[in-house]
């Protein structure tokens, strides 16, 4: 955990962040609007106490109700990982500028999250989709995009809301329905 | 006078009415028509064009032509089909189309619960996949707040380093290959086999292990494997060096590979790309020794960097990290200290809401696992972030003003595996 860092961050994003810095283990995480992506990713980059340098990883997440889109950086002159968390996007119309100004290689894992969660990344110049076929129409990873079967049921107490929630109709309405019985003799 | 045979078919839309009312049946395109459909062979989408980009792709220019390499090609290392512009035997541009193999494991992982996401990363890297679990139990263990006992860990990295060492000799033999020599993978698939055959001693498989546990390993070190092992350490050293002579020495395999493809530092960084790709191009970005993880503080190696960035650089880095991994193994086995394997963890784990990023070096680069978790037996969201996707992101940058016949060079020294690019 890196104390001077967290300082670092408040002094030259103050304006930016939504909500107070939090650091567990290694890893730094900072809040902020889908809006101001561009000014601060410029920012992280640039500074020359900062220097964020390498785009560790650009992962879309769909917490049910709201979308994220979440960036790991490293940087040379930190033992943390920093973690920005683009907060708040909606889930009918999720759009957030695109990061491919600064780290080319951003074009394809937006690619991706558009293609698992329809995230729009403004001004990414070639937003297809990248694994699903083009005349799909669904979100995969979205929360609301259940899996066919229960195949994957946890064997844990409990069965998770995602399974719960595409269990037969009739299971819903009668809770004995899918029980086993003894045949009656 | 007998009509012709065949006159009867229906013609193609593609071919033009001849002047005397029957089209020519000898067009071998009459019949591929009729039989599976042309536009089965047609590169270009039959759909408009969705992006700025795919519009501009798919228009030709005078004098140019596409070709598809792919998706069944022997030289793309899995499932790939890259559509190339050509120009007469030059490339023009490429567009890389994914997911021949997607499988959608971060949707699965997100159903599963934490013990069954180790063997559902399994098959993403299928080469190297102790890396994958790796990562994953990384980032469960920041989650959980699990320490690692320290035999754990020592073992973690000395089946790491082994399993490094059989990818890189792959890599050497396909690399070669795909330049039309026989002779390397045919060396390699012998040293990777003594590597695998050895894991499947310490883990009960050969590649697809399932050994990484949460809080430390399935499994203590036994006697087959160090026997094997050490049998192995005797000659390791010496065998690296002659498969590499195998190459290094070579004059067809240096000049076909040498200037080809540069990957300079500043569009590396910009790209995003990790490891030996990296190093190549001149940046010491090594998560083992950048951020370390694992005992990999204690042990004593170099991160090798060379400045050129071209597909012999990048293969000569792969030689140079299998002697600092040999190292490694070498500390490893000196130091291994006593003890538990396991930490002590309830059968079902349920971690509190929190997010945790976990990133370990890979073969090709590096291996990150970013998870949530919502309080409940399984992760919420489990995102898997992987190297070679970031590699093949290169291509279309790399392969323009190359002649075809580099895009094997090229694709096979960037050392792509489909299964961890396509999910």
């Amino acid at each position: 955990m890196d104390r001077t860092l967290e300082t670092r961050l408040e002094a030259r994003l103050a304006d930016h962040l939504r909500g107070p810095v939090y650091q567990r283990h290694d890893e730094t995480e900072i809040r902020i609007e889908a809006g101001s992506v561009p000014e601060v990713l410029r920012i992280l980059h640039d500074a020359v106490d900062l220097r964020f340098e390498i785009l560790a990883d650009l992962a879309g997440v769909d917490t049910g109700e709201v979308m994220q889109v979440v960036y790991h950086l490293w940087s040379p002159l930190t033992s943390d990982w920093l973690r920005i968390i683009a907060d708040g996007l909606s889930r009918d119309d999720p759009r957030v500028p695109s990061a491919t100004f600064l780290w080319i290689g951003a074009e394809w894992l937006e690619r991706e999250a558009y293609d698992m969660f329809g995230i729009v990344f403004e001004g990414n110049r070639d937003l297809r989709r990248i694994f699903m076929p083009p005349d799909y129409t669904s979100f995969p990873l979205r929360k609301d995009f259940l899996l066919p079967d229960d195949a994957a049921r946890s064997p844990g107490a409990g069965v998770r809301h995602v399974e719960r929630a595409c269990a037969p109709a009739a299971l819903a309405d009668d809770p004995t329905a899918g029980v086993r019985r003894a045949p009656a003799s | 006078m007998p009509p012709r045979r065949g006159a009867d078919r229906p013609t193609s839309t593609r071919e033009k009415p001849q002047a005397g009312g029957q089209p020519s049946t000898d067009d071998p395109r009459i019949i591929l028509d009729r039989q599976i459909g042309a536009d089965l062979f047609e590169p270009i989408p039959p759909y408009p064009p969705r992006t700025e980009r795919e519009g501009e792709f798919y228009t030709l220019a005078d004098g140019e032509m596409f070709l598809n390499v792919g998706p069944h090609h022997p030289a793309t290392h899995g499932v790939l089909r890259l559509v190339v512009k050509l120009s007469g035997e030059q490339i023009v541009d490429v567009d890389p189309v994914l997911g021949y193999l997607h499988r959608g494991v971060e949707k699965i992982c997100e159903n599963s619960d934490y013990y069954h996401v180790i063997d559902q990363v399994d098959p993403l890297e299928y080469i190297s996949s102790l890396f994958q679990e790796w990562a994953a139990v990384l980032s469960f263990e920041k989650l959980m707040d699990v320490t690692v006992p320290r035999r754990a860990e020592y073992i973690r990295v000395l089946s790491g380093e082994l399993l490094r060492i059989a990818s890189h000799t792959l890599y050497m033999g396909f690399l070669a290959l795909d330049l039309g020599g026989l002779t390397p993978i045919l060396y390699g698939f012998i040293e990777r086999d003594e590597i695998v055959e050895m894991l499947a001693a310490l883990t009960g498989a050969r590649m697809l292990f399932n050994y990484f546990r949460i809080g430390g390993v399935n499994g203590d070190l036994n006697h087959e494997f160090m026997s094997r092992l050490g049998d192995w350490m005797s000659r390791a050293a010496r065998q690296t060096e002659a498969s590499a002579g195998l190459l290094n020495e070579n004059e067809i395999f240096v000049r076909r590979t040498r200037g080809v493809g540069i990957l300079d530092r500043a569009t590396a960084l910009r790209f995003g790309v990790t490891g030996g790709n990296l190093r190549a191009a001149g940046v010491p970005f090594d998560v083992r020794r950048a951020h370390p993880y694992s005992v990999y503080p204690e042990l004593d190696f170099n991160v090798p960097t060379r400045t050129e960035g071209d597909s012999l650089a990048r293969y000569l880095i792969r030689v140079d990290e299998v002697r600092e991994s040999i190292k490694i193994i070498d500390q490893c086995l000196h130091n291994m200290p006593d003890g538990p394997v396991m930490a002590r963890l309830p059968r079902l784990l349920r971690p509190h809401p929190g997010r945790a990023w976990g990133a370990c070096e890979g073969p090709r680069g590096m291996m990150g696992v970013y998870s949530i978790s919502d309080g409940s037996d399984g992760p919420f969201r489990f995102r898997i972030h992987d190297p070679s996707f970031i590699n093949m992101e290169t291509v279309p940058t790399l392969l323009p003003g190359n002649l075809l016949a580099d895009t094997m060079a090229i694709v096979a020294s960037l050392d792509p595996v489909m299964g961890g690019i396509d999910k």
